[in-house]
């Protein structure tokens, strides 16, 4: 690739303390989509390089990079594609999850509408390692533009023969075709996912026995990967494992996409290297600081199912380390360790000016009508959230509703077929434990103890904790 | 603590059980401590693990004392050593509060729904302890509308749980898609079609999704799912060889309901709308109830059983004095059990003297009989149903599955869509074909044409398995030379099928591990039927396919008991068991068994009984439970027989074409009614258990053989139906093994060898025959379209559709006219534009025969030049136009091949 320095368009230049390498040609000027551009720029290097190389070569690499997913889980890539059963005789499948969805979470559509042929290359690269011949770029429905411009990029792709049979003059065969997504959620999560592509209602699957490696797209194996997960893999094979994986922190590595939404001065997409700066450091120095006046209240750091944390808490890691919410850097171990998750990159600050029921009450409106409704706690217990926030911010509620509010959400987790649960069940949660009182206060004392309409009762009845 | 853990064992609460790899906990709970102990919802037996409603949750740890996580037990596969916690507080709480949520939704008339005290939300909802459920005022579904526009299928999603068992069944056990589930979330409901209702849907009301729901929200106007019923009989049904078992639920003498036994292994929980639905015929007002005498001035006149059996003795012997026993012929029915066809023929042959017994076998699988004998030494299914499951390639030859054997037909079904290669062959686009990999369109009457090129396909590709053929089968050389001696160009002509597609699909058959054919009357109704059966037999040899699990030549049997009843002796050249009856040794040991002398005079096919009714040397016909004058070809010809006749006695449930003629009419019972064996179209014999019993004034077929053998003063005992098998397992050297008591619930697969052992393959060392004989034949123009082609240039070929059965004298007096009301004829666009024929004209159908009148039905599931229709219609008489033509060797009916011609009337 060349290195001649990168110039980017009048107010879009990057922050100094980002690090951009995937998005190195996103708001860059003189850029556009087209597959000359990306040429001109040294692409499609790195897929000639990986063809000649051996398979398992390229595997080493990407574990040697310690590459988690950016998709929301953070599950190691390298060690996701050797689940494909050593013995398998079937297709294999590599599907790239481009159905961006999560709330708070802006980072995939960039890629796709600037630099496809940047995803197109990691593609080839992970598709080779895997050794799939048919691959599926199952781009989110809201997103048609992306849909035209990765089309686009897939015919330049496969008239210069890099993709399609024989590919770069190797005898590896690889077609690649984009599907637009249904226009759910969760056709976000991988087996659902999977089924839409199958041309089915996206129920997830259930696990087991349906785990995607093995028993995935038409039950072969099957590598789902985030877009900018197989954008990195270009650049671990650019790099070297190891290079790679001094970008970041040890178990953390490379770089990644925040985006970073609500009360900031200014909100947007920043790349970093993982766990190499700090909330507060994103607050204050990427993001321009909070709106004058104003304090902290509450961050949710990985897109909306991921937990809250509430701006004055202090968390004791088991490394002996004490943070602050500001202290905390953004990688995928210390979040956890601090009770909530990276997830996929969504940081959502909100200020003191945010009623924290008005917020509980909005993701629960959410995840109420994107529950696909195959699994009894989830289909049930979503609406049941809502109603019970509703009623909150309606000023009708009892102190007794905001923690059945809690029971509800406790109910769902962990016994659901897909991590919907969760991520429906953890906003609720956190908010209603951390934020209690503030919750407690929009509702009626004197409500107390009454049974609001008949609804409540049942739930009353059924939901003791 | 240090245990000795074997691989297979796993602890529930504590205690330790065995378990087999690839059960889930569900299973092993289920097997240990019975189904309930864990509650489900949306489990159930007959459908694919689905996990969505959760009740089925508990603790599970790795290991004792490890840490413990909250699986659904139902798709959770049980691992060595681990430890399930089903009764924890915390597994108790959440299962409680899922079925509260559930009831949020769920409307308050338990007291009055159809199926309270068998709802399965009732019995978790108690298991977990809810006992009192107060019913919510605010957003619920409790106002959707009931659907009742089916005349079978019903459904109230008021009281729908989103379960999804109903979507499953339809996917998963029919493979019809009918249901799907609308919407996400909490508007997530079940829609039929494209939103519709069962009447407008693509419903084929087999009742899977009715018996899969767990509530009432999909139910059926019999309310199977009701506890109004005071006993349950399993039995086994009458309209087909699948030979499904069924659940009768009867309230006194009243059958209320059918459902499918979940454990049955020919039918797993599933019917087709014939078993599960058209029952109500049992009980019509029609049924024939009193013995009919007809009198001089040719009315019937009421009888009573000694009357009509005092009249039926005289005059019988009568004209035996008279002309001698070759002057009497029986026909017994397929429709009938083991037992009544054993002993109609030890009536004929042994009380009478005649070897004129022949059954309606001859007018569908004869050939079959007949050239699975030549080939393998046996005229039976080579393998089960079962192989469905381990085939690697199936083909289906002039059958149509899905209407015809509609539990083997979804069965094949869900193989092929789950990746099993699907040849077809067969003139129709049937409903199998868009799942199908080949299609063999090929001309009516030209099987042998092809099924020649596919072998000369497989010996030019070199896929002949060499080693199987040398050591277990003889005259390959002759078949060998036979088919080079093929002009492949001109058999592409003859079939209208071309060549590369024959060639890529014997190509498949050949290389497939294991293959496997199915084949129906498509095959056997034709000029060249026996022979056809030959050579699919030759296909199996020559590639390797017997003897093994997943392949084979096996027989879709049209009638209920077509196996059983030539096993039991209905055809005139074999007694029961198969034994030629020109051989002295074999007339020897019947006249010792017997006691009689045994006829050694060939007897008459149902083709020559009729010929020599005309010609006045067949003098009395007696007919268990048979409709010649609809069923058989050239009716016009069958009424001139059955008029010639002096004599003639039926045995009916209805007042048929045929009764129409009768001098004297017993009347018989159902199946409903009546306790023997059937033998389904893989050897199984299974029971039947009379549900109800026999309507007031008829006696079960069985019986009145029985009544009648004691009144020509041969000893008989009176009609039990294990003392028949008991003798029939004397005299049946595959029966020997069988007992009532030994059958069971699910029957046991002929050959059934002392102690009870049963054979699901046969063929396994060698075959029956010893070597399996290859033969070689060329194809032949039918003679039907030699004679006719020219002056009629459309060829007719006929069929039965889903919903009725045969001649429809039970079928028609249910539910399923409501659904199919007439017989329509099928006319390809091209031909019904050059006639200026639309769908819904009339059109008169005609042949070298006659006439009639009948439905237009444009459609390309017909090629250019090919008409066809079903039978099942009175009004309609489509045998009024089907020709003479038969198979050379069996005298099969060519019902396949009609030269005939249309023409609009309005
Ligand atoms: C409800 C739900 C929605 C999801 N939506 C997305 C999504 O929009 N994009 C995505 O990349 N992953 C999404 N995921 C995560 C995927 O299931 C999967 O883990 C991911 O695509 C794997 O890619 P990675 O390993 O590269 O992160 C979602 C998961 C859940 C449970
Ligand atoms: S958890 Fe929710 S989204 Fe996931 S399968 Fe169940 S109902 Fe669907
Ligand atoms: S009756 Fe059979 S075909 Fe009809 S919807 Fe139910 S399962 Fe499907
Ligand atoms: S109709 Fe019955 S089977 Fe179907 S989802 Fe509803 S409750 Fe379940
Ligand atoms: S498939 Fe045959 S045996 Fe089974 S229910 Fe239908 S008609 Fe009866
Ligand atoms: S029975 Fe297991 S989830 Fe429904």
């Amino acid at each position: 690739m060349a290195s001649n320095p990168v110039e980017y368009l009048p107010g879009k230049q990057p922050h100094p303390r980002e690090h951009r390498m995937i998005f190195r040609n996103v708001d860059r000027a003189g850029w556009d989509a087209s597959i000359d551009t990306y040429l001109n720029d040294g692409g499609y290097e790195m897929a000639k390089k990986a063809l000649k190389m051996e398979r398992q070569d390229i595997i080493n690499e990407v574990k040697a990079s310690g590459l988690r997913g950016r998709g929301g889980a953070g599950f190691p890539t390298g060690v996701k594609w050797g689940f494909i059963p050593p013995t398998n005789t079937k297709p294999v499948y590599l599907i790239c999850n481009a159905d961006e969805s999560e709330p708070g979470t802006f980072k995939d559509r960039y890629i796709l509408h600037q630099d496809p042929h940047q995803l197109i290359e990691g593609m080839i690269i992970s598709a080779f390692a895997v050794k799939a011949n048919l691959a599926y770029i199952y781009i989110r429905e809201e997103f048609p533009h992306a849909a035209t411009i990765v089309e686009k990029a897939i015919a330049e792709a496969k008239n210069k023969g890099f993709l399609g049979k024989a590919i770069f003059g190797s005898d590896f065969d690889l077609e690649i075709y984009v599907h637009r997504g249904a226009g759910a959620y969760i056709c976000g999560e991988e087996t659902g996912l999977i089924e839409s592509l199958e041309g089915k209602r996206p129920y997830p699957r259930i696990k087991p026995p349906y785990f995607p490696a093995a028993l995935g797209l038409y039950m072969s194996p099957t590598i789902v990967n985030n877009v900018e997960s197989l954008c990195h893999v270009k650049h671990i094979l650019q790099m070297g494992g190891a290079e790679y994986a001094k970008l970041g922190t040890p178990n953390n590595t490379g770089t990644r996409i925040l985006c970073v939404s609500g009360d900031v001065q200014k909100p947007g997409y920043y790349e970093v290297q993982v766990g190499k700066v700090t909330m507060g450091e994103v607050i204050n120095d990427l993001c321009g600081g909070l709106k004058p006046g104003r304090t902290l209240k509450a961050i949710i750091p990985g897109g909306s199912s991921a937990k809250v944390l509430k701006a004055d808490e202090t968390y004791k890691l088991k490394d002996g380390r004490e943070l602050t919410i500001w202290d905390i850097p953004m990688d995928f171990d210390t979040m956890a360790a601090c009770g909530s998750m990276a997830g996929s990159g969504g940081v959502m600050i909100m200020d003191d000016s945010r009623s924290m029921a008005w917020v509980i009450n909005n993701l629960n409106k959410f995840y109420q009508h994107e529950s696909c409704g195959q699994c009894t706690p989830c289909r049930e217990g979503s609406p049941w959230m809502a109603k019970i926030s509703d009623r909150i911010i309606a000023g009708n509620a009892s102190p007794d509703d905001v923690d059945m509010l809690e029971q509800v959400a406790n109910q769902i987790e962990g016994k659901t077929i897909c991590a919907f649960g969760e991520a429906a069940s953890w906003p609720t949660q956190s908010f209603v434990r951390k934020f209690r009182d503030e919750i407690k206060s929009m509702t009626k004392a004197d409500l107390a103890g009454r049974i609001v309409n008949e609804e409540t009762k049942l739930a009353v009845a059924g939901l003791e904790a | 603590m240090s245990q000795d853990i074997s691989p297979s064992t796993a602890f529930i609460d504590g205690k330790p059980f065995l378990f087999q790899s690839g059960e889930t906990i569900l299973n092993v709970v289920d097997r240990h401590l019975g189904r309930g102990h864990v509650p489900t919802l949306c489990d159930a037996p007959q459908l694919e693990p689905y996990g969505a409603c959760r009740v089925c949750s508990v603790e599970v740890a790795l290991q004792d004392g490890g840490p413990r996580r909250v699986v659904a037990s139902c798709h959770t596969p049980m691992a060595p050593g681990m430890h399930i916690f089903t009764e924890t507080q915390k597994v108790r709480r959440l299962r409680k509060n899922i079925v509260e949520l559930v009831l949020t939704d769920h409307p308050l008339d338990c007291l009055t729904c159809e199926v309270n005290g068998n709802c399965e939300l009732q019995t978790v909802a108690a298991k977990v302890g809810i006992r009192k459920v107060r019913y919510p005022e605010g957003e619920n579904h409790l106002d959707r509308k009931k659907d009742l526009s089916h005349p079978y299928m019903t459904s109230d999603l008021s009281k729908c749980i989103n379960c999804s068992r109903c979507v499953r069944a339809c996917d998963e056990i029919q493979g019809q898609h009918v249901l799907s589930m609308h919407g996400r979330g909490f508007n997530a409901r079940i829609i039929k079609g494209m939103d519709t209702t069962f009447e407008e849907s693509p419903c084929v009301s087999c009742g899977a999704c009715s018996q899969a729901c767990p509530t009432s929200a999909i139910s059926d106007v019999f309310m199977s799912k009701s506890i109004e019923a005071t006993n349950k009989t399993r039995t086994v049904c009458t309209y087909c060889g699948v030979g499904c078992n069924l659940t009768v639920a009867t309230k006194g003498n009243e059958v209320l309901s059918i459902q499918a036994p979940v454990d049955a292994e020919v039918n797993h929980a599933h019917t087709c709308l014939k078993g599960r639905f058209a029952f109500k015929f049992y009980n019509h007002k029609d049924r024939l109830r009193k013995p009919l005498i007809r009198q001089p001035d040719g009315a019937f006149k009421e009888a009573t059983w000694d009357e009509a059996y005092e009249h039926i003795v005289t005059n019988l012997k009568r004209i035996i004095a008279a002309n001698g026993p070759q002057a009497v012929a029986g026909i017994s029915s397929a429709r009938c059990t083991n037992e009544e066809n054993y002993l109609m023929q030890k009536f004929i042959r042994h009380v009478v003297g005649t070897n004129n017994i022949d059954c309606c076998a001859r007018v569908c699988h004869s050939p079959t009989a007949w050239g699975m004998q030549k080939s393998f030494g046996t005229g039976a299914a080579t393998n089960s149903f079962e192989d469905i499951g381990y085939t690697k390639c199936i083909m289906v030859i002039g059958a149509n599955p899905t209407e015809g054997h509609p539990v083997t037909g979804a069965r094949l079904k869900q193989a092929v869509m789950k990746g099993t290669p699907l040849i077809v062959i067969d003139p129709r686009r049937i409903e199998i074909v868009p799942y199908a990999k080949y299609h063999l369109q090929l001309r009516p009457g030209t099987n042998v044409a092809l099924l020649n090129m596919m072998a000369r396909f497989i010996l030019d590709e070199g896929l002949v398995k060499k080693d199987f053929v040398e050591k277990r089968c003889e005259n390959w050389e002759e078949f060998e030379a036979g088919l080079r001696s093929l002009d492949m160009d001109a058999l592409e002509k003859i079939t209208g099928v071309d060549k590369e597609l024959v060639r890529a699909a014997a190509i498949e058959y050949a290389s497939s591990e294991a293959a496997m054919s199915f084949h129906g009357l498509g095959v056997t109704e034709h000029e060249q039927g026996a022979k056809t059966v030959m050579l699919i037999s030759n296909l199996a040899m020559m590639t390797g396919n017997i003897g093994r699990p997943g392949v084979g030549v096996n027989p879709l049997r049209g009638q209920n008991n077509v196996q059983g009843a030539a096993d039991m002796g209905c055809q005139p050249h074999q007694g029961a068991g198969y034994f030629e009856m020109n051989d002295i040794q074999v007339q020897k040991r019947y006249s010792e068994f017997y006691g009689t002398n045994t006829p050694s005079e060939p007897g008459w096919k149902i083709p020559q009984m009729f010929d020599n009714a005309i010609a006045g040397n067949l003098k009395a016909l007696w007919l268990m439970g048979e409709d010649v004058v609809q069923t058989d070809p050239d009716a016009h010809h069958v009424r001139h027989a059955m008029d010639s006749l002096e004599f003639l006695v039926v045995q009916e449930i209805f007042m048929t074409e045929t009764a129409k003629y009768a001098d004297v009419i017993l009347p018989a019972a159902s199946f409903l009614e009546k306790s023997g064996t059937f033998t389904n179209a893989e050897r199984r014999v299974q029971r039947v258990n009379a549900a109800v019993k026999p309507l007031e004034g008829t006696k079960p077929d069985g019986q009145i053989m029985c009544e009648i053998i004691q009144r020509f003063g041969h000893p008989q005992a009176d009609y039990t139906p294990d003392g028949v098998l008991a003798e029939i397992a004397q005299i049946v050297p595959f029966f020997k093994g069988a007992t009532w008591e030994n059958l069971g619930e699910q029957g046991k697969q002929w050959p059934i060898r002392e102690g009870g052992v049963d054979t699901q393959i046969m063929h396994v060392e060698q075959f029956a025959r010893g070597k399996g004989h290859f033969h070689f034949f060329n194809w032949q123009e039918s003679t039907e379209l030699k004679t006719n082609g020219t002056e009629f240039p459309f060829i007719l070929t006929t069929g039965r559709i889903l919903e009725h059965y045969n001649c429809g004298t039970m079928t028609r007096r249910t539910g399923n006219s409501e659904i199919v009301a007439k017989d329509l004829l099928a006319i390809n666009p091209a031909d019904a534009r050059a006639k200026s024929i639309n769908t819904g004209d009339t059109v008169k159908l005609f042949s070298a025969r006659g006439e009639v009148e009948l439905e237009a039905s444009v459609t390309d599931e017909v090629k250019p030049g090919i008409l066809y229709t079903t039978f099942h219609f009175p009004e309609n008489m489509v045998n009024n136009v089907t020709g003479q033509g038969c198979d050379a060797d069996t005298l099969c009916p060519e019902y396949k091949v009609v030269a005939a011609d249309i023409v609009k009337v309005s």
